[in-house]
């Protein structure tokens, strides 16, 4: 049995499935984001966790103990919010020692554990501060410090980063993690940032309508989505309609061209099929044995460090990605244009 | 040009709005200094505060109010809470309730009270310290609109839901939420609505008067009846304290919570 274990659950409010047979295993200080668009369950699930929502069926275990009908002020689950909810009238020392006062730890003890605190989001010199006298990625740091003074067995952390500027997002971002390994605490992300779920989790949960769509490691998730919505979810991808030609040989074709997909057909020959393939796994002019596809360029966007170019090939846009660099080749729009790629770089959906 | 034509305008409005309040006040007050034939003395407002029963009545009102102000806060607070975080669909409808006491006019109220306490099965009125009750649970209606409404917008200006949750997850039960978290930030609010209910219950005559009680109110009018300065200086002592309480809300409604962001995001 996983460490915080969530089985079969279903929450429904009135007229809506919030949440859908939602199964999920986290071992001890593992780090697990749950990724997905506005509304599709993920952070009704981590209320769930929390406490602050009942499941409307299901079950949720920590340490092998059943904690889905246990108020969230029993449960030692420390939370982290979008909204940092600070309490005002405190100073941030007051803010992180609030649950160890609650907790009835002794003042000496209380006064170590904030120093520790203050220590491990390098805020020492901030104690006396109130929070409306903080930076937002302040506040945010004072707010995970307080979820952490009290030593949670779960830590959670509902869209920490999405009210800060971009620049305090990543900085924050590794702030996260470090505190995170440094501590070995299981957590939980939520999050509509792929960038920060990839890069943060070792493992992620992509969610959309209330149900997991899928759940592996980021490679996993990026490299081998198992639906058309984590692929198209998670970066960029091109998914051309295609006609299936040779299913033995996994011989698809798109218009004239043909293409070899890496892996056998299960869909009968003449069935239409979806080609997925990442722009970054195409590169520019055409290689003996490999897949080739023709067309004409449609546009080309700079997007600073990568030139992303868009073809047409029979009808469909096909993006490509290049690295950019000073004498990069950039095709003019208009002219004819092959991109190539190994058959093992697209599969079938 | 045309910006210092607007100006004067303005200043011409204001000035009407001040003689407006400050001369029927001056009125009061040259009138109330002029006990003594030929000189201003504090004359009235000396024969006011050395009466007996001035002191009893303002000292039976003044803890009225007190208590008042307790039981409103003591109901209202954990009311509108509740109220914000788990029915704020029903904030419209409490909000009508709550002018009620606006509505129907106090001697209608009072003679509900009176109809319905004063009989079996209660019999309210037969004792001072029932009849006490009653005239508190009426102060605590006619207080409802002010010290409603002064928690109600102190609770829009705070996130209710986020702190809430936020000491939750920090093993508050409900008495510590309430207690630690959200009545400190609702300090002005509740400060706020406490000094006006209190205000409203020291100038208050219907129910003292009818429930026969001995209020501040009820002695007013029959001072005013009796006697020409003295009323007067206790129009300007009413008046005195209600700005003391006004003051006292403007100073304890400066909060550090309400202070801006010092720095950015």
């Amino acid at each position: 049995m996983a460490y915080l274990e969530l089985t079969n659950i279903h929450k429904s409010f009135v007229g809506t499935r919030a949440v859908q047979d939602f199964n999920l295993g986290a071992e001890q200080g593992e780090f697990v984001s749950f990724l997905g668009p506005s509304g599709c369950g993920k952070t009704t699930t981590l209320r769930m966790v929390a406490g602050f929502e009942l499941p409307t069926s299901g079950r949720i275990t920590l340490d092998g103990r059943d904690m889905t009908n246990i108020p969230p002020n029993k449960r030692n689950v420390g939370m982290v919010f979008q909204s940092y909810a600070l309490f005002p009238n405190m100073t941030v020392a007051d803010n992180i020692a609030y649950g160890l006062r609650i907790a009835g730890k002794p003042k000496a003890e209380i006064k170590q554990r904030v120093k520790e605190m203050l220590a491990l989001i390098h805020m020492e010199e901030f104690g006396s501060r109130y929070p409306f006298q903080l930076s937002g990625g302040q506040q945010q740091r004072v707010a995970l410090a307080r979820a952490l003074a009290i030593q949670p067995r779960v830590l959670l952390l509902d869209e920490p980063l999405s009210a800060l500027d971009a620049k305090i997002r990543l900085e924050l971002r590794q702030e996260i993690r470090r505190i995170q390994q440094q501590l070995a605490i299981t957590t939980i992300y939520v999050t509509h940032d792929q960038e920060e779920a990839l890069s943060l989790s070792d493992r992620v949960v992509v969610m959309n309508e209330g149900k997991a769509e899928q759940i592996g490691t980021p490679s996993q998730i990026y490299n081998y989505p198992k639906t058309e919505f984590v692929a198209k979810f998670v970066g960029q991808i091109n998914l051309l309609p295609v006609e299936v030609v040779d299913r033995e040989q996994g011989l698809v074709r798109i218009g004239q061209q043909l293409v070899r997909a890496g892996q056998t057909v299960d869909h009968l020959n003449g069935h239409k099929v979806r080609l997925a393939v990442r722009p970054e796994e195409l590169n520019p002019g055409y290689l003996e044995n490999a897949n080739n596809l023709t067309g004409k360029v449609e546009a080309v966007t700079y997007l600073g460090s990568i030139v992303r170019v868009r073809v047409d090939v029979e009808g469909n846009p096909v993006s490509l990605d290049m690295f950019n660099e000073r004498k990069l080749a950039i095709p003019n729009v208009g002219s004819q244009f092959t991109v190539t790629f190994p058959e093992e770089a697209c599969w079938l959906l | 040009m045309k910006t210092r034509k607007l100006n004067l305008w303005a200043l011409f409005w204001a000035i009407v709005g001040l003689l407006y309040f400050f001369v029927p006040l001056y009125g009061t007050l040259d009138f109330s200094l002029r006990m003594e034939r030929g000189r201003l003395s504090l004359k009235a407002y000396q024969v006011v505060l050395s009466d007996p029963q001035f002191l009893a009545s303002f000292r039976y009102s003044a803890t009225m109010g007190l208590i008042t102000v307790a039981v409103s806060i003591l109901l209202f607070l954990p009311t509108v809470y509740w109220l914000h975080l788990k029915l704020p669909q029903a904030r419209p409808i409490v909000e009508i309730l709550t002018t009620l006491p606006f509505i129907i006019p106090v001697i209608v109220f009072v003679f509900g009270l009176i109809r319905t306490f004063s009989g079996p099965p209660f019999h309210l009125t037969e004792s001072a310290f029932t009849t006490d009750i009653l005239i508190t649970a009426g102060y605590v209606v006619l207080s409802m609109p002010y010290m409603y409404r002064s928690i109600d917008i102190g609770m829009r200006t705070i996130d209710v839901r986020g702190l809430t949750e936020a000491a939750q997850s920090l093993g508050s039960n409900w008495f510590q939420i309430l207690f630690n978290v959200i009545l400190p930030n609702l300090r002005g609010a509740v400060l706020g609505g406490a000094l006006i209910s209190f205000a409203l219950v020291i100038g208050e005559l219907i129910l003292g008067d009818f429930l026969v009680r001995p209020a501040l109110g009820p002695y007013m009018v029959q001072v005013g009846r009796d006697a020409a300065y003295e009323p007067a200086a206790m129009a300007m002592l009413s008046w005195g304290l209600t700005w003391i309480c006004l003051i006292l809300i403007q100073f304890a409604g400066r909060g550090r919570g309400s202070a801006p962001q010092l720095t950015g995001r």
